[in-house]
């Protein structure tokens, strides 16, 4: 009993830190009306969608590889650009990328509230109880890489398939640029494929002005004349030529 | 009513007890025990909480990990995280070396993590034909990048003794978050050097250092211009159709 009555002390000063500003964010999404409900009007429109309360941290220390690998395969995302088979990203690699990336977002949402996405009214409870990143399910992720002075990119942007056309992802954009444009950085790329074009030219992205070409690397073993002692690295599917050593003079 | 409600909440919490103060604990502890030791240009900024985190975890994950029956807590190791990631060795060496008719021998140096002065940076994107940008953005971009490579062109006069000239004449950089991605930005070789291979060597270097480093994603976004030079290098455009696109602050 004595125990109980320790965590209940502790859980009282939990909820306040929680609910701190800076680390976690309570935001409402519900689902898009799509074009074809033309018949509703528009007050009994946003009456008919429930809201779904989702909860947006910045906070690094939020992000557990664990769970963020769980979502890239529930996403089935790749940080390979042209994975090779859908096995499980390295999850010390994407530790090392999470410690390096300058601006991390993650989405989180109660375990049951994702379940029943039919219920329309949700207790109080589930708004009060204070939300753990260790307990709730992530639902969306975002991060981006700078320089800290003049450029940024963001990678990896992926919301759970349930829970899409929400304006999560578009949540989670908008989260990065602003902290990108509060330290004055303006010069911010996003790499995408085709089908997230429209994605991001909805956020505010648009083709380069100055008319520049994205270009990776992939000179692959098939390409490279052969000469012996060649190196090369496993990016995904993609097997990369290491330049030679350069010897001069 | 409130205490009701925290009375039916600590009950769900009964099941993983420790967690709850688990946080708290390493909040208040974070600012204290931030490693200094370590050669990494990120620590300095308030940003770099998580490395401190992982070294934190292990203490209390610990203690936690023997005390609770549920135990689904995985023990970061931090040692493991830390050996993989290193930063790119500083190298320095003579490309070429010409000796001129009048006796001046010039060497260009290749010279990567080295520290760059802003000023001469900025002599020679006007050089080059860029538009100005603000010195303290691109030292913060500078000292962040992954890695920074410079030519360096130093003339010795036969006679005197070290009286060299030298002047920075190449760089280009990479960001990278150490893992998966990298992006080339800012490549550029005096117009009066250009045309003998230096940019190539340049960008190779930049390239080999990330691919040893199993950084598979390189990207890089080129002027029309320029978009042969890099084909040559092995860079592809618009790779199955990706593409990419910048932030634009619409009204």
């Amino acid at each position: 009993m004595a125990a109980m009555g320790v965590v209940a002390a502790y859980t009282h000063i939990h909820v306040t830190e929680v609910f701190s500003s800076k680390s976690m964010e309570l935001k409402w999404v519900r689902t898009r009306i799509t074009k074809t409900s033309h018949f509703n009007k528009n007050k009994e429109k946003n009456l008919s969608t429930p809201l779904l309360p989702v909860y947006i941290s910045t906070n690094p220390r939020h992000v557990v590889p664990q769970q963020l690998q769980d979502l890239c395969s529930t996403c089935n995302h790749s940080f390979q650009r042209f994975p090779d088979t859908s096995e499980p990203v390295d999850i010390n690699k994407l530790r090392i990328a999470l410690s390096h990336s300058d601006v991390l977002v993650s989405v989180f949402c109660k375990p049951n509230i994702v379940d029943e996405l039919g219920k329309s009214s949700f207790s109080i409870v589930d708004f009060l109880s204070p939300v753990s990143p260790s307990r709730d399910l992530l639902v969306g992720f975002g991060r981006a890489v700078s320089d800290f002075g003049l450029t940024a990119s963001i990678y990896d942007l992926m919301v759970i398939p349930s829970l899409r056309r929400m304006g999560i992802g578009k949540i989670i954009v908008k989260k990065i640029v602003r902290m990108l444009t509060n330290r004055d950085i303006y010069d911010i790329a996003a790499l995408c494929s085709e089908d997230e074009r429209l994605f991001f030219k909805a956020c505010g992205f648009a083709g380069d002005i100055l008319d520049s070409t994205t270009m990776m690397y992939t000179r692959t073993a098939s390409s490279a004349t052969h000469e012996g002692g060649q190196a090369f690295t496993r990016a995904g599917q993609k097997l990369l030529l290491i330049p030679p050593l350069i010897k001069r003079h | 009513m409130l205490t009701l409600n925290l009375n039916a909440l600590s009950s769900s919490f009964s099941i993983v007890p420790f967690h709850v103060n688990y946080s708290l604990f390493t909040q208040t502890q974070t600012q204290l025990l931030a490693p200094t030791n370590l050669n990494y240009p990120f620590l300095n900024t308030a940003t770099r909480k998580f490395k401190t985190f992982q070294l934190k975890a292990g203490f209390w994950e610990s203690i936690k990990s023997g005390l609770t029956k549920n135990n689904t807590i995985q023990v970061i190791d931090p040692e493991l995280a830390e050996e993989e990631d290193e930063e790119p060795l500083p190298q320095e060496f003579v490309l070429v070396e010409k000796t001129e008719p009048d006796g001046t021998i010039e060497q260009i140096t290749f010279s990567s993590g080295g520290d760059i002065d802003v000023y001469d940076l900025q002599a020679l994107c006007d050089k080059v034909g860029w538009p100005r940008r603000p010195l303290s953005k691109l030292a913060a971009a500078l000292k962040n990048s992954y890695m920074v490579a410079c030519l360096y062109s130093i003339r010795k006069s036969p006679g005197s003794e070290g009286n060299e000239q030298k002047i920075l004449i190449g760089m280009a950089r990479a960001t990278s978050d150490h893992a998966f991605n990298a992006t080339i930005w800012d490549v550029l070789v005096d117009p009066g050097y250009q045309g003998q291979g230096l940019g190539k060597a340049l960008v190779e270097k930049l390239i080999r250092a990330l691919l040893q480093r199993d950084i598979g994603n390189i990207t890089l976004f080129a002027d029309s211009k320029v978009v042969e030079f890099y084909r040559n290098l092995g860079f592809e455009a618009d790779p199955e159709g990706i593409k990419g696109m910048f932030w634009y602050p619409t009204n």
